[in-house]
């Protein structure tokens, strides 16, 4: 599929639906009629090309828009990186970790099997939630005072002191890998694990967690890829800017 | 465990091709080049386990030079613009054959790579001394702890995580440890 401004929204999530998580994450909101990408990006204020860009690296997969994703306000891609956490925080790992319990339910096994795996589950919403938090209450705001600083004639004075002794690449040392216990999780259901007797359930536990990988391991790409070769840039600009 | 290379001038079938062998057991790394001095300078560089060759390509070398190129192992399978007649060796494929032909004479290559490589004897299964370190391991030991109740060095230790962890797919601690209880090598009480 050729993806084009003037291409219908509703032709182009029928056509991939999983781009419909693009579309939640920029807060589209639903209804779009026959409106084209180009009139419903202009209707919300998202960039025309900042959404083609992601959208199509989603569908195609064939190459990786890193430079071209750059060269957007880095306000966008927090906003869609927050909505991405929320959409994990409020959804996904709630739902999961439901579909664990009831598991545990129909779980008759002498070695409440299932009891472990919500342990075990219940321990990565703590690892994962304090990387979420890291991010949200430290590294996001610290780039969007960055952006908006670098905008302006002079710093804010409290700001400017930060930037002294700080940089993104602390972040990067503190960035641990959330993805690997997931990966863990799956391969023991998959791997070593009797499913339960219901099955669909078990299946969909799965299924769920193939998709959060899947999910996450994006969410790391344009945060390595793009957030942070930008942020790093912007850090030069500043610096450049406003030396000390 | 091979090396591809395609060296075909079309589009749709080097396209094609590699769709094919993306989806094939035994490849590790693919590469398709169209041009004659592309498919020499790639053949240097990667050296190919197997080159598959379209044979009205005129390249730049006479076919010994080109065998010369490429290492001793390695092969080339032509790939032919005409139908081929059912009894065709299996070095030689056509645009005309089926999928299920391509795969099987593709798949047979590359199988004896495969075989080749695996002489380690490769066996999921822990050793009895794999199981004692995950014990451990699970029980919340450091390396260090491990190593100097077993009486062997932090090395060895390190190395029989590796292979643990390769052969169970499970990489952090606590996924092991869900691993040693859902096997029996410790109960859920001792930790």
């Amino acid at each position: 599929m050729h993806i084009h401004p003037n291409m219908k929204m509703s032709d182009l999530v029928q056509s991939d639906f999983e781009l419909l998580a693009v579309l939640q994450r920029l807060k589209i909101p639903f209804g779009f009629k026959d409106k084209t990408i180009q009139t419903v990006c202009k209707e919300q204020g998202i960039d025309l090309h900042f959404f083609l860009n992601l959208v199509k690296w989603f569908h195609e997969r064939d190459f990786f828009p890193g430079e071209t994703l750059m060269n957007h306000p880095v306000k966008w891609l927090v906003k869609y990186l927050r909505s991405t956490h929320s959409c994990y925080v409020d959804y996904y790992i709630p739902r999961i970790e439901n579909e664990i319990v009831q598991m545990e339910s129909f779980d008759h096994s002498a070695g409440h099997n299932m009891q472990l795996m919500l342990k075990f589950f219940r321990e990565y919403i703590t690892e994962f939630s304090s990387h979420i938090q890291l991010e949200e209450e430290k590294i996001f705001p610290y780039i969007l005072r960055l952006e908006e600083n670098l905008a302006k004639e002079a710093p804010d004075q409290d700001f400017w002191e930060k930037i002294q002794g700080y940089t993104i690449k602390d972040f990067l040392d503190e960035h641990s890998d959330i993805e690997e216990k997931l990966v863990d999780l799956r391969n023991i259901l998959l791997k070593y694990l009797a499913p339960p007797s219901d099955n669909c359930i078990f299946t969909n536990v799965l299924v769920e967690i193939f998709r959060l990988g899947n999910d996450l391991n994006d969410h790391t790409i344009l945060e390595e890829n793009v957030l942070i070769p930008q942020v790093l840039k912007l850090e030069e600009e500043f610096k450049k800017k406003f030396p000390g | 465990m091979a090396k591809v290379l395609i060296a075909e001038t079309s589009y749709l079938v080097r396209k094609g091709l590699v769709s094919l062998l993306e989806h094939t057991d035994g490849v590790t790394e693919l590469k398709a080049a169209g041009h004659p001095e592309t498919i020499m300078l790639t053949l240097k560089e990667y050296s190919p386990d197997i080159l598959l060759l379209n044979s009205a390509i005129t390249m730049p070398v006479t076919n010994e030079k080109l065998t010369s190129i490429l290492h001793e192992n390695a092969r080339i399978i032509y790939i032919l613009n005409t139908p081929l007649p059912a009894e065709s060796p299996s070095s030689q494929i056509s645009v005309f054959d089926t999928k299920n032909k391509l795969s099987e004479k593709l798949s047979f290559h590359i199988s004896q790579y495969a075989t080749q490589d695996n002489d380690k004897g490769e066996t999921e299964e822990l050793t009895p001394r794999e199981r004692l370190i995950l014990k451990h391991v699970a029980l919340g030991r450091t390396n260090k702890e491990i190593a100097s109740e077993l009486f062997i060095s932090t090395h060895t230790v390190i190395s029989h995580r590796k292979n643990i962890t390769r052969k169970l797919d499970i990489k952090t601690v606590s996924g092991l440890t869900v691993y040693a209880i859902l096997n029996g090598i410790i109960k859920m009480e001792d930790i």
